[in-house]
């Protein structure tokens, strides 16, 4: 008994040093803040996006690059923080992985359909939103659903992370009917398991879902809690996180997002 | 309350304010390696069993069960289960294919381990039972099977320790065990850091005791072992 106990103090123990180190580690970067300078220095703007949803970032498999509106974004950036459209290093991220590798310092900024909620914030930087959303489910033409009403006792299937299980729980409890959720890492899974019968619902940002409707399945006209998307930062880097929403809002006030918006038919 | 730091105390504090969910997870792992790790022990002695017999074509089954199962991965096996089952029409619950999937997948580790210590015992034992009259099942039952679970069970053990560990393949496919949990806790509040710290350390208050009983357990067989027989065998002999 007295070993096991010894174990576990030392279990402890590694815990608190681990917990010790990364919080000096942050304190470090802190007292310099020099993000943005560290970006210009590093000549390569770092930026963590997803390859796996169509129109926003999607791996173009006859050429390999990663493609969408987010990568547009990433270029804008790239030219006006660096000079160069094509000073940029794309890390593909999933909802799982993009928190840690901003943590770690991997990628410098995330633009990964990441929605904005007064939670976060507390964790991350969020820029001025430069999409909004609804949430939206597809599902099997044949299963004869025409919105969230008909699903009582449904199994939806949800991405972890993603902000849409408490907006459909929102709605459906209004609504006075109860559903359960099914979560996946990413988008494919769920669409996996909504084509073998697992889940009755793939449910998911409304432009993101675009993406998957193929002649079995069909987006429901209902759509829930508008989510906006923000470029993430660490909650540290002050400068580039400020220089960044300077861009966006420059963007969003002369049209360029609006133009790149249409330009990858985000515009519902 | 606003900190970078993926291991600041507050998101402890949340962590452990939302415990039931982690409970609830931590129960449905315990069941499901708890039933699956009888399964793979019916199949692994069952299969293993085979693999000795004189038998051809059972000798045959049970080799192909042992190399498919530990030739695939574990994740396709279950994703096929979860997906390919559902849309053949065969529409298991994820419990069931917890259950099935990572028992089928250890049974044909624990049926290597079986074949092993079986043909581990000298074939004079088999000789002087047969002399007597026993017949196949007979003396695999009383004399040869008692013999080779000493020698087995620490191969044994690891197998149990990786199987609760590999339940954790369950979270691909939205089975709701601790590293389900886990994830979604992960990445819906975004306090990774304490989430996997204590998924982790649920895991090893699963493991550690069972690697340890099983440890006591084999010294002492081993120990009775040697007031038995008047040569002192050296411990290394008996040690894999």
């Amino acid at each position: 008994m007295k070993k096991v106990l010894s174990a576990l103090l030392i279990l402890c123990l590694v815990f608190t040093l681990a917990a010790c180190s990364s919080s000096t580690g942050s304190k470090d970067t802190a007292t310099t803040d020099g993000s943005l300078d560290s970006v210009i220095k590093a000549g390569v703007l770092r930026v963590g996006v997803k390859e796996d949803v169509p129109n926003f970032g999607l791996r173009n498999t006859a050429t390999g690059e990663i493609e969408g509106f987010e990568i547009d974004i990433v270029k804008l950036l790239a030219k006006e923080i660096l000079g160069d459209e094509n000073a940029y290093e794309l890390t593909p991220v999933t909802a799982k992985t993009r928190g840690p590798l901003l943590d770690n310092g991997e990628v410098d900024l995330i633009i990964a359909t990441f929605t904005i909620t007064d939670e976060r914030k507390l964790t991350y930087n969020f820029s001025t939103p430069y999409y909004e959303d609804a949430v939206g489910l597809l599902v099997k033409k044949d299963a004869g659903f025409k919105g969230l009403a008909d699903m009582n006792g449904k199994v939806i299937g949800v991405a972890q992370s993603a902000t849409s299980k408490e907006a459909v729980n929102k709605v459906a409890t209004e609504k006075g009917i109860t559903v359960s959720f099914s979560e996946y890492a990413t988008y494919p899974e769920i669409k996996a398991a909504l084509d073998s019968g697992r889940v009755d619902a793939f449910c998911v940002d409304g432009s993101i879902l675009g993406g998957y409707v193929d002649d079995s399945t069909m987006i429901l006209p209902d759509r829930f809690s508008p989510q906006q998307y923000g470029v993430t930062s660490k909650l540290d880097s002050l400068a580039l996180t400020e220089a960044v929403d300077g861009y966006i809002n420059e963007w969003l006030k002369d049209g360029t997002i609006e133009g790149l918006i249409t330009k990858w038919g985000l515009n519902y | 309350m606003k900190s970078s730091n993926p291991f600041a105390l507050w998101r402890w504090e949340k962590m452990f304010g939302e415990w039931q969910m982690f409970g609830e997870g931590f129960l449905r792992t315990i069941e499901v390696a708890a039933l699956a790790l009888i399964l793979a022990l019916v199949l692994g002695i069952i299969f293993g069993v085979i693999s000795t017999s004189n038998n051809k074509v059972m000798r045959g089954i049970a080799r192909v069960y042992v190399e498919f199962f530990q030739n695939t991965p574990l994740v396709i096996q279950v994703f096929f289960m979860y997906n390919g089952l559902a849309i053949a029409g065969l529409r298991l619950s994820v419990f069931m294919i917890g259950v099935l999937g990572v028992g089928i997948y250890h049974g044909a580790y624990v049926s290597e381990v079986v074949k092993t210590g079986i043909t581990s015992i000298s074939v004079g034992q088999v000789e002087a039972a047969k002399s007597q009259g026993f017949t196949y099942i007979q003396y695999m039952r009383y004399i040869i099977l008692p013999q080779t679970i000493k020698i087995i069970l620490p191969p044994l053990t690891n197998q149990a320790v990786n199987l609760i560990k590999n339940t954790s393949v369950l979270a691909m496919i939205s089975g709701f065990d601790l590293m389900y949990m886990a994830d979604s806790w992960a990445s819906s509040s975004l306090d990774y850091g304490p989430s996997y710290v204590f998924a982790g350390f649920l895991y090893f208050m699963l493991c550690f005791p069972l690697a340890t009983w099983a440890r006591k357990y084999e010294e002492r067989l081993k120990r009775q072992d040697t007031a038995r027989i008047p040569f002192e065998p050296s411990e290394e002999a008996v040690t894999c």
